[in-house]
């Protein structure tokens, strides 16, 4: 990837409407390492829905969405399993494993795409989930777990190893209050480092603190995705 | 000056055309064109129904396939791979086991002794060790375990990566970059895979001796435990030591494979009333086949 190249770019990219759901408008979004994008969007599933096409999991008919200079439909299965372990992901519906202890589930995609020792991988969890208020790992199955404590899970998965790009689904309403600063800091971090940041929120609220660090607004309509003024 | 004028482009095209093709042969077309309207959507009835019918056969040939060539890649093996492969072998095995020992001890009792009995009766007690090899471990024992690795763990697994498609736990790993033919299916047919060839042997040790002690108790049989396993071995053919542990294998790969694939493979419409009784008969029909194929060429 070029050093100026966009990190997340959609150029007039149409989704199959049968595949999605989504309007087959054309969207057009260009976020470079280290921006922050923040995308209003009330409901929940099309929000979900926009994330898995800028993932490449939704067939476009037109346009094209590149993620680090490399456009989704022209890579093979290993390669687009490869990139998308590049993303930090936080979903609302759909992301916890019942087979598996909530501490499994957090470490999955980094024990997956990596060969990192079992033993660092371990220490790194630990430590996110001490910032997000755990005392340890949980081990107890998701299932179990409140809808806080997922949420604290989701932010320590999500910022697991490093990701060149964050894709955060709104859990505002599930993230306990003490947890809102440290979420912050952390992508904060993350950005420093090179990470882009595209960030789904329903309402100004769950992003009013945050909104001096963010570069682009948009909102996302049935009728597509629109730019609006960053306040 | 207006009758003059050069026609419009369209006009003059369709005009041209007009004039290059020669009547009869668009008039042929045509009528093949009415023809084929007409017979289209049989054809494409006939077409559809066909595929869905061979479509699981189809999906289990390539899933076969796959699961085969992946595994020979050492980066597939990968941690979270090794650990369901790991759970799996450990509930196929465990969870299997106390049916396996009850299952082969109700066998061996009916089988050994009724075969002991019979043949004892007519005077062809030598041929005792080739017919429990031929009918009991050969024949019985795989279609057994199949049907028993299927009813413990093949239906769970089935109901597992059912439950985890239509919750979207699927999509889930998909979007984490982590595929579930790699994570899922594959770690969980080869532990189907190890876990055939383990209980089936299990069965076939148990079943032979189980038989033998009713049978050595009620005095059909009256020569030792090691002769009788002795006679069975050498009533054992090359062929055997072959195709015996080949079928526990296949058996435990298609039932793992099998189970996954109708798995993940549910749709929006389906529930558990839907999925568990196609699974059950999709996994009966391939302990069947995988039994009934080996009988037609060996």
């Amino acid at each position: 990837m070029a050093a100026n190249a966009p990190l997340l770019e959609l150029r007039d990219a149409v989704p199959s409407f049968e595949e999605s759901g989504l309007m087959p408008a054309p969207y057009n979004l260009r976020i470079m390492p280290g921006e922050c994008a923040v995308i209003d969007c009330r409901d929940f599933e099309r929000a979900a829905m926009f994330a898995d096409m800028c993932t490449g999991m939704i067939p476009l008919t037109q346009g094209s969405i590149k993620f680090m200079g490399l456009d989704w439909s022209t890579l093979y299965d290993r390669q687009l399993n490869a990139l998308r372990g590049r993303i930090g992901r936080i979903s609302r519906h759909g992301s916890w494993l019942s087979l598996f202890g909530t501490h499994l589930n957090i470490m999955l995609p980094h024990l997956y795409h990596t060969t990192d020792p079992f033993d660092h991988v371990v220490q790194r969890a630990t430590e996110l989930g001490h910032t997000f208020g755990f005392p340890g790992l949980p081990i107890t199955a998701p299932d179990r777990l409140s809808g806080a404590d997922l949420a604290r899970a989701a932010c320590v998965r999500a910022f697991m190893g490093r990701p060149d790009l964050l894709i955060l689904e709104d859990i505002s309403d599930m993230l306990p209050e003490e947890t809102v600063l440290p979420f912050f800091e952390t992508m904060t971090a993350a950005r420093d480092r090179g990470c882009g940041v595209l960030w789904f929120v329903r309402s100004t609220a769950a992003w009013h603190e945050y909104r001096k660090a963010v570069n682009i607004h948009m909102r996302l309509l049935d009728e597509g995705l629109f730019s609006l003024r960053v306040v | 000056m207006t009758e003059n004028a050069p026609p419009p482009p369209e006009q003059e095209a369709s005009g041209v055309l007009a004039q290059m093709a020669p009547p009869e042969e668009s008039r042929d077309t045509g009528r093949f064109a009415t023809l084929a309207g007409h017979f289209a959507p049989w054809l494409a009835a006939i077409g559809r129904l066909t595929r869905h019918q061979v479509r699981f056969t189809l999906l289990l040939i390539g899933a076969g396939w796959g699961t085969l060539r992946e595994s020979l890649r050492p980066n597939s093996w990968r941690r979270p791979v090794i650990y369901e492969f790991r759970a799996t072998l450990r509930q196929v095995i465990g969870g299997g086991f106390l049916s396996i020992v009850i299952t082969a001890t109700l066998a061996g009792l009916m089988v050994v002794s009724q075969a002991a009995y019979w043949l004892g009766y007519a005077g062809m007690a030598q041929m005792t060790g080739s017919i429990l090899v031929s009918v009991l471990v050969r024949e019985i024992a795989p279609i057994l375990v199949g049907i028993i690795l299927m009813g413990r763990s093949g239906m769970l697994s089935l109901t597992e990566i059912g439950m985890m498609v239509l919750g979207g736990e699927v999509r889930g790993l998909q979007a984490r970059g982590i595929d579930p033919f790699l994570a899922l299916v594959m770690p969980r047919t080869f532990a189907f895979t190890v876990g055939g060839f383990t209980l089936g042997m299990i069965f076939a040790v148990v079943s032979l001796l189980m038989g033998f002690v009713v049978a050595h108790a009620s005095g059909a049989i009256t020569s030792s435990v090691w002769t009788f396993f002795f006679n069975v071995l050498v009533a054992m053919t090359t062929w055997d030591y072959l195709i015996i542990p080949l079928k526990f294998v296949l058996v435990g790969f298609f039932v793992g494979l099998g189970a996954c694939i109708s798995g993940l493979t549910v749709s929006s419409n389906d529930t558990m009333a839907t999925i568990m009784p196609r699974g059950f008969a999709r996994g009966i029909m391939l302990v069947l086949v995988v039994n009934i194929l080996f009988m037609l060429d060996f």
